[in-house]
């Protein structure tokens, strides 16, 4: 509990219009888009560093644990308050700083929604890479704090490869600045990764510099559909293997073809049982041919039909089809829960085979979709949470598919990081001494504990 | 009300940032996804009804975009008009809004407002107006109320010149016939002029729909009943709209509040298949048109705001009215980036929320501005109301409906 005096000390740091502790704020932020709730005691709109430096400095004099929190997208209960004290909401400061296409950097506040840096940066002929599907929802921070991805990663990599500096806020409320503008850059250890992917338990970004890219000349999309999911999985480890490196590559199952279908009214193959859906970019002359050698791939690998999108508009709305995926599942049923094993590329066809058959062994109503090309499997699993033999045969099913995809030489999360979802699972990627070895780093940066408590460290 | 409609949000918040509030207004509660929380917990009975609760479901434009975005099918249109009728319900509502519900669900009422020079200028709207202003819109720029009703300018049947290709019902709504009649005739002179006997029945009510987005469901329900059996008429062409909002009233809301109510929807349901908004008419029918347009028309810039009534509520989408724009003799039209957002009138939101509002309008004027155009065609009064309202400069940018254009390019 915070009582009156702290409330108000707090209040006057931001003002009594960005402080909240009535009830219906307080509920809005008990959940993200993962299953388990819990309440703050308060909810806290920060706009500058130093209001969060000075909420900081109470949360610590008082001992008060702090969540951080974008737009609540992250499927992992990263974001809930697990131990209630602060919700810290940063929607409020999101600002565009600086755009430099010169540098090819931009400097921006955490809570912009990635989106809108994307049609910042396409006037200028630039992008940022990472693309997750909650691309036109989540935060700049929140992609941090997740490491986030997404389809074109596979080319182009994940939110750590285009961090180059950051601006955080440490539990004390100290202030400090990792790393510089400069692509190259070793002085001193490269801290900036460590707060990539530390889903808040590590310190605030409160400012980023990232890395940007210019829009390549020429795209495709390539849809290919076939009779058979082993050969659709046979295909992407074909190409990969063969040196091919498509922008993106993702895979979908017959189910999910069925339910994106439905939720984008797009005509899509419904009666395939898998589908990839492949994007390529570069220079023109080299899209060109790589997009002849990935349709022979696919031919040759049992594909049924292979078709490329005649226009822009088609090939985007291929593409907001599938981000439409993970929510259009639980058209399915009350809930969804996506799982994020990731395995090496070769390993994909086994990969998906088992999960077919674990999910079949535990009668779930299962549909795999994947960013195949980098091995990221996402089984969306629907169901009903009030159902508990489900529920328990879900937990079962999942543990399963951990234990598969690290035999298979995988991790437990490619991208949506481990929160409160994931974390009793570590010890299957970990040893005792490296699990030792991150909460060394987070008592040394957060001795009390008191940043998003209650989670994997 | 149904609980497995609200299990169906998976939170996963992809509605949050199309929904126009949220994105001015970056708080979780007002999003979409919060509100169907805070529903859905109020139906827990974690939650009770407050002031705060109402002032959150009040901070809603309900234009349909979160429904449209939702990839799970959550009906937000239903949930919050539901919560908002359980608040009115166990609170009644505040006096000012009390005052413009009244006028729009009497008739009656409506048409001695219509009295008055302007509408606004009345002592009872003098009083809802804070200084000089109705919610974000300067009095001056409301708009003159027409000085006799339009239904009673024009005969209950007008017909073609020559034989009739058929007869359409011509639901007026309240807008066209208190505030702008220059609608009103637009539609008469279009429709007869493709060859339609143009009738306008006499005891048309106001579409309801007013009345139940602020959850004034049995209020409506008198209203809804009037106009199905007055409109439900098997043999005739169509039921002409020319305003988003009864349109999707007519289409959409009275279905819903009908089964809502355990009431038998099925003449709203043949009423239903026969709406018509009039721009998707004319470009069904447009070869009985195309005959009658001026090509030799003089260019002018045109530019478009697409109503969250039409494109979200009656899937009459953006590109349809694009196209039948590009067809117009004399129309250059130019593309305004946000084309499709909401223009943050949304019924009484424009006084609830002034400053919320303003926010999101003037985002639409700059850049609707920014086209060059000198037309913005917009087929809802409500929006009209709302936009031209705003307007700095209303003389550089005219705010007109899509059909006063197709009349303007008739041959003389
Ligand atoms: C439909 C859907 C599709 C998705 N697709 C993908 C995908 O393809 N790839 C992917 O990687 N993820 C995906 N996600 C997961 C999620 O969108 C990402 O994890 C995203 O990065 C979360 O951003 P957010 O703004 O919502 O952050 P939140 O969910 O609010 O927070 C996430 C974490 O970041 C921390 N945090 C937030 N802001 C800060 C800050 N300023 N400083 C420190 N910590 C902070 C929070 O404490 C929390 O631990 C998807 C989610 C959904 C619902
Ligand atoms: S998009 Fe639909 S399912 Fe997702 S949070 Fe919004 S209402 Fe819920
Ligand atoms: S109806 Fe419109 S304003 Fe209301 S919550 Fe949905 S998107 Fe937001």
């Amino acid at each position: 509990m915070i009582n009156e005096e702290i409330k108000s000390a707090l209040k006057k740091v931001v003002g009594k219009d960005r402080f909240f502790d009535d009830p219906e704020e307080i509920l809005s932020f008990s959940y993200d888009a993962f299953i388990l709730t819990s309440k703050p005691d308060v909810v806290i709109y920060p706009e500058t560093t130093e209001e969060v430096s000075n909420i900081m400095k109470i949360a610590d004099r008082e001992n008060i644990p702090v969540t951080c929190r974008g737009s609540g997208t992250n499927i992992s209960a990263a974001s809930v308050p697990v131990k209630k004290g602060i919700a810290l909401c940063f929607t409020k400061m999101n600002r565009v700083i600086e755009v430099n296409t010169r540098d090819r950097y931009v400097i921006v506040e955490p809570g912009l929604i990635n989106g809108e840096l994307q049609k910042v940066l396409a006037k200028e002929g630039f992008f940022y890479p990472p693309d997750p599907g909650s691309i036109n929802v989540s935060t700049i921070g929140g992609n941090i704090a997740q490491n986030a991805g997404g389809p074109r990663c596979l080319k182009y990599g994940v939110t750590s490869d285009y961090v180059l500096a950051m601006e955080v806020v440490l539990a004390s409320g100290k202030i400090v600045r990792v790393g510089s503008r400069n692509v190259k850059d070793v002085t001193g250890y490269k801290l900036s990764s460590l707060f990539c992917g530390s889903e808040g338990t590590l310190g605030i970004v409160t400012e980023a510099t990232l890395r940007v890219v210019p829009i390549a000349e020429s795209h495709r999309t390539i849809l290919a559909t076939y009779d058979d999911l082993e050969d659709t999985a046979n295909t992407v480890a074909d190409i990969i293997g063969s040196g091919i490196l498509p922008a993106a590559m993702e895979l979908m199952d017959k189910t999910v073809i069925n339910v994106v279908a439905d939720a984008s009214g797009m005509s899509l193959p419904r009666e395939a049982a898998g589908m990839l859906l492949i994007e390529i970019d570069g220079v023109e002359e080299a899209v060109e041919k790589e997009m002849n050698r990935i349709a022979e791939k696919a031919r040759a690998n049992g594909a049924r039909d292979v078709t490329v999108a005649h226009t822009q508009k088609e090939s985007d709305d291929l593409w907001a089809a599938r981000r439409l995926a993970y929510g259009a599942f639980a058209r399915l049923a009350p809930n969804c829960i996506v799982e994020d094993v990731t395995v090496p590329v070769s390993n994909v066809p086994k990969m998906i085979k088992a999960t077919r058959e674990i999910a079949d062994r535990y009668n779930l109503h299962l549909g795999i979709l994947a960013h195949a090309g980098d091995g990221n499997m996402h089984p969306l699993i629907a169901h009903d949470p009030k159902d508990k033999d489900e529920l328990r045969r879900i937990e079962q099913a999942a543990k399963e598919i951990f234990e598969t995809g690290v035999s298979l030489g995988g991790t437990l999360s490619g991208e949506h990081g481990i929160g409160l979802a994931k974390a009793e699972f570590l010890p299957l990627v970990m040893n005792q001494d490296t699990l030792d070895l991150m909460a060394d780093i987070k008592k040394t940066l957060d001795p009390k504990g008191i940043l998003n408590p209650g989670k994997f460290v | 009300m149904d609980v497995n409609d609200i299990d169906k949000c998976v939170k996963c918040g992809l509605c949050l940032t199309s929904c126009p509030v949220y994105y001015e207004v970056c708080r979780e509660p007002v999003s979409p996804r919060g509100k169907v929380q805070l529903i859905a917990a109020s139906k827990r009975q974690n939650l009770s009804i407050s002031r705060n609760l109402e002032n959150i479901f009040s901070q809603c434009l309900m234009c349909g975009t979160c429904t449209q975005n939702c990839p799970s099918g959550v009906r937000h249109d239903m949930l919050f008009m539901r919560m908002r009728s359980q608040i009115v319900h166990d609170f009644g509502r505040d006096w000012k809004k009390r005052v413009l519900y009244h006028f729009l669900s009497h008739e009656h009422q409506l048409k001695l407002a219509a009295g008055f020079a302007k509408f606004g200028r009345n002592t009872i709207l003098e009083k809802l107006a804070r200084d000089t202003k109705l919610g974000n819109i300067q009095i001056k720029n409301m708009p003159r109320v027409n000085k006799v009703p339009f239904r009673q300018q024009v005969p209950g049947v007008v017909e073609p010149a020559g034989k009739p290709r058929g007869t359409v019902l011509y639901f007026t709504g309240c807008a066209t016939n208190y505030v702008y009649d220059d609608i009103g005739h637009a539609i008469v002179k279009v429709l007869t002029t493709m060859g339609y006997r143009v009738e306008i029945p006499g005891e048309q009510v106001c579409c309801g729909l007013p009345m139940f987005s602020q959850g004034g469901f049995e209020t409506a329900k008198s209203n809804i009943l009037k106009n199905t059996k007055l409109l439900d008429r098997p043999d005739d062409a169509a039921v002409i709209v020319d305003c988003a909002t009864c349109g999707y009233a007519l289409r959409n809301g009275y279905v819903d509040i009908l089964e809502e109510l355990h009431a038998d929807p099925s003449a709203a349901r043949r009423l239903s298949s026969k709406v018509k908004d009039i721009s998707e008419f004319i470009w069904q029918h447009f070869d009985e048109l195309e005959p009658f347009l001026d090509p030799e028309k003089p260019k002018v810039k045109v530019t478009y705001h697409a109503p969250c009534h039409l494109r979200n509520s009656q899937a009459v989408g953006t590109d349809l009215i694009e196209q039948l724009l590009e067809k117009i003799p004399g129309v250059d039209y130019i593309r305004a980036a946000d084309t499709d957002s909401c223009c943050g009138g949304g019924g009484t939101f424009f006084y609830d929320h002034p400053g919320t509002s303003k926010k999101i309008v003037d985002k639409k004027i700059k850049n609707a501005t920014g086209t060059g155009a000198s037309l913005w065609v917009t087929g809802c009064p409500e929006c009209r109301v709302n936009l031209s309202g705003n307007l700095k400069n209303p003389e550089s940018l005219q705010v007109i409906h899509p059909v006063q254009l197709i009349e303007q390019s008739l041959k003389k």
